[in-house]
């Protein structure tokens, strides 16, 4: 009997430590989740209630031409963005992680102070830098293309610039990801492989790689889920545009949402968006795992 | 197969020196064994000879070559880490099996030597395993079938069995004996463990801050050590040191008082004066009661092992005498005794450690 009752109570302690957590989460996430979900089936403005419309938001949006531009220029940012910033992040913890003792904490602060800024410095920082008159970057880009560029005005420059704004404020924290996995790998198994006659590049191959694939598997489907939720810098940058060869999904939905009052419709694309990124990096996370197995 | 040869070999840290000038020698297949406390320099002196460590000074030889600039692979020698150091994401088979897939050893020579590794080994079964599946002696294998697969002609052994228990390590120290015979390399072993380094040597090396104290078989630095460290340091338990005064001294040894008693040394060279401060040293089995003479004791508890036993007592001036005792087993408990020992078994330390002999 003593068992049951202290059975019963253990439970009613467990729910009570954990129902806060449940009553915020539904609260905050579930029920605008659920809401969003209803949003989209139906003509509602932003606020205030709308007329059941069943699945005219989604035949609208599949023949929207910006929906598959906008998706496009996602896939396409994702590309610019994701091995690009895993390759670089790494390359920098391993020339950290040589570095020793003072000089490893200056070089890990330069490297993780973009992080630390807010975006609209970062591309306050990086307009200037770019600008097509005064840029201190202009130089090199004439350098390089033989005349200056507006990149942020040009269709061929603004997603690579982007892309490039969005490496130099995000790296820091990857590259501190990567330094970490490095440091959980004993001394002694590179100590092992150098008696065993392991070049410098087999080391790398041999015990670096495998050993970090774990940290390397995190970080990119962690840049995988960012990247694929760009608004910020587009948004303060290039607006999308020229010519909405920067427009990306998160900006649609910016813009049917606040701009044009289509609640239900921007529920629809965020609904979409949402789907997108979950199949995405759980098929991505599956795929590295099995990868990471193999090896 | 080669012997290993240090000729004063130093080791600095910035000003620190932690290895200062050291000169050894393990003959070819021999066991050597480094042996000392913590931070005696043990495995940083085994770091130099794998070449994991740059030698500030002094030259190192295997097997007659020079190889104190030379890189670790191409030293002819393999090590084994007190942490195992196995590749986690390989099994049993690619981690003994490394060195000659780094040197694209073809397949076939490849297997068959991490076969005949594994067998020797008892490893067979497991060698699709991955580390992680396997016990703390299991792995501690692989590490060593790592380094035969090598086929090196020395072999290093950094602490191998510390990180495990009681029963297994005994197993292991008789499997590595078993080993040596076997294959028949050099061996150099660190150890902080003197019963290790006694079980498993040919040549024990006993360190401490970084000098050798001394250097021999087993059996001879247990009957014969040149100072108090190593006789204080080799035999389990311990041996037992009382503070004395030298009243008497004659051709065949010294008379010294002691912990208001007296003991007699033998002694065949120079002899110290009377009044003279030394040290005596006894090993608990050459203690014994007796009636008159030796040092008065207070007995405290037996330690009782079955056939034998260790009893601890005091002596007049607080210090914990242990003597081995045999045979009778009925208590001495709180009894006031006289402990003896024949005076060709008393060692005699000066102040400072060296030995009087």
């Amino acid at each position: 009997m003593a068992m049951i009752r202290n059975r019963t109570r253990h439970g009613l302690v467990a729910l009570s430590l954990v129902l806060p957590f449940v009553a915020i989460f539904a609260l905050v996430f579930a029920y605008p989740l659920f809401e969003v979900v209803r949003m989209s089936f139906t003509d509602a403005p932003l606020i205030g209630g709308g007329e059941w419309v069943g699945l005219d938001n989604y035949k609208r949006l599949f023949a929207d031409k910006l929906f598959y531009r906008s998706l496009q220029n996602n896939g396409y940012f994702v590309l610019l963005t994701v091995v690009p910033t895993t390759v670089i992040a790494l390359t920098i913890a391993l020339a950290v992680n040589r570095l020793s003792g003072r000089m490893q904490a200056l070089a890990l602060v330069l490297f993780f102070t973009p992080y630390v800024l807010p975006v609209s410095v970062v591309t306050q920082i990086w307009a200037w830098m770019l600008d097509f008159q005064f840029g201190v970057l202009q130089p090199v880009i004439e350098f390089v293309t033989g005349k200056p560029v507006p990149v942020f005005k040009n269709p061929f420059w603004v997603m690579p610039s982007v892309a490039v704004v969005t490496i130099w404020w995000t790296n820091g924290f990857n590259v501190l990801l990567f330094l970490a996995g490095l440091r959980n790998i004993p001394t002694e198994l590179y100590e092992a492989a150098q008696l065993d006659g392991a070049t410098r590049a087999q080391l790398f191959r041999r015990v670096t790689w495998p050993l970090l694939w774990p940290v390397t598997a995190l970080v990119l489907t962690l840049q995988l889920i960012l990247q694929l939720k760009i608004f910020d810098q587009i948004y303060l940058l290039s607006e999308g545009g020229p010519f909405n060869s920067s427009y990306v999904l998160l900006l649609m939905v910016y813009r049917e949402a606040f701009q044009l009052n289509n609640g239900g419709y921007a529920a629809a694309i965020s609904l979409v968006l949402f789907l997108l990124i979950v199949v995405i990096s759980v098929l991505q996370f599956q795929i590295l795992r099995i990868g990471g197995k193999r090896k | 197969m080669s012997g290993v040869k240090l000729t004063n070999v130093k080791k600095m840290f910035g000003a620190h020196a932690v290895i200062k000038d050291v000169s050894l020698e393990v003959p070819k297949g021999e066991f050597g064994v480094f042996v000392g406390p913590s931070g005696c320099g043990k495995s940083t002196l085994l770091r130099m000879i794998a070449g994991l460590e740059e030698t500030s000074g002094g030259r190192i030889e295997i097997g007659g070559r020079d190889v104190t600039e030379v890189e670790p692979a191409k030293r002819g020698v393999a090590m084994v880490f007190q942490s195992y150091a196995l590749y986690p994401h390989l099994t049993v088979a690619e981690n003994m099996g490394f060195s000659l897939r780094l040197s694209r050893a073809p397949r076939a020579e490849r297997e068959e030597k991490v076969r005949e590794a594994a067998r020797i080994l008892q490893l067979t079964d497991h060698l699709d395993k991955k580390p992680s599946d396997l016990s703390g002696g299991q792995r501690q294998r692989v590490a060593i079938g790592r380094a035969i697969v090598r086929q090196p002609d020395v072999f290093l052994f950094d602490e191998p069995l510390s990180n495990l228990d009681a029963e297994l390590r005994v197993q292991m120290r008789l499997e590595l004996t078993r080993l040596h015979r076997q294959i028949g390399a050099t061996m150099i072993y660190v150890t902080h463990d003197q019963v290790e380094a006694m079980t498993l040597a040919d040549d024990i090396f006993v360190l401490k801050g970084g000098h050798v104290m001394q250097a021999g078989r087993p059996l001879g630095l247990y009957d014969d050590p040149d100072n108090r460290f190593v006789a204080g340091f080799i035999g389990s338990p311990a041996m037992n040191f009382v503070d004395a005064v030298v009243t008497a001294s004659d051709a065949t040894g010294i008379t010294a008082r002691a912990e208001e008693g007296e003991l007699h040394a033998a002694l065949g060279g120079p002899k110290p004066a009377v009044g003279a401060r030394v040290v005596l040293g006894i090993r608990p089995e050459h203690l014994s009661p007796v009636e008159a003479g030796g040092l008065p004791v207070t007995v405290e508890v037996a330690e009782e092992l079955g056939g034998s036993s260790f009893v601890h007592s005091r002596s007049a001036s607080g210090a914990d005498i242990v003597f081995e005792r045999r045979g009778s087993r009925d208590s001495l408990e709180g009894h006031r005794i006289r402990l003896g020992a024949p005076a060709d078994k008393v060692f005699a330390f000066l102040p400072e450690g060296g030995r009087l002999r």
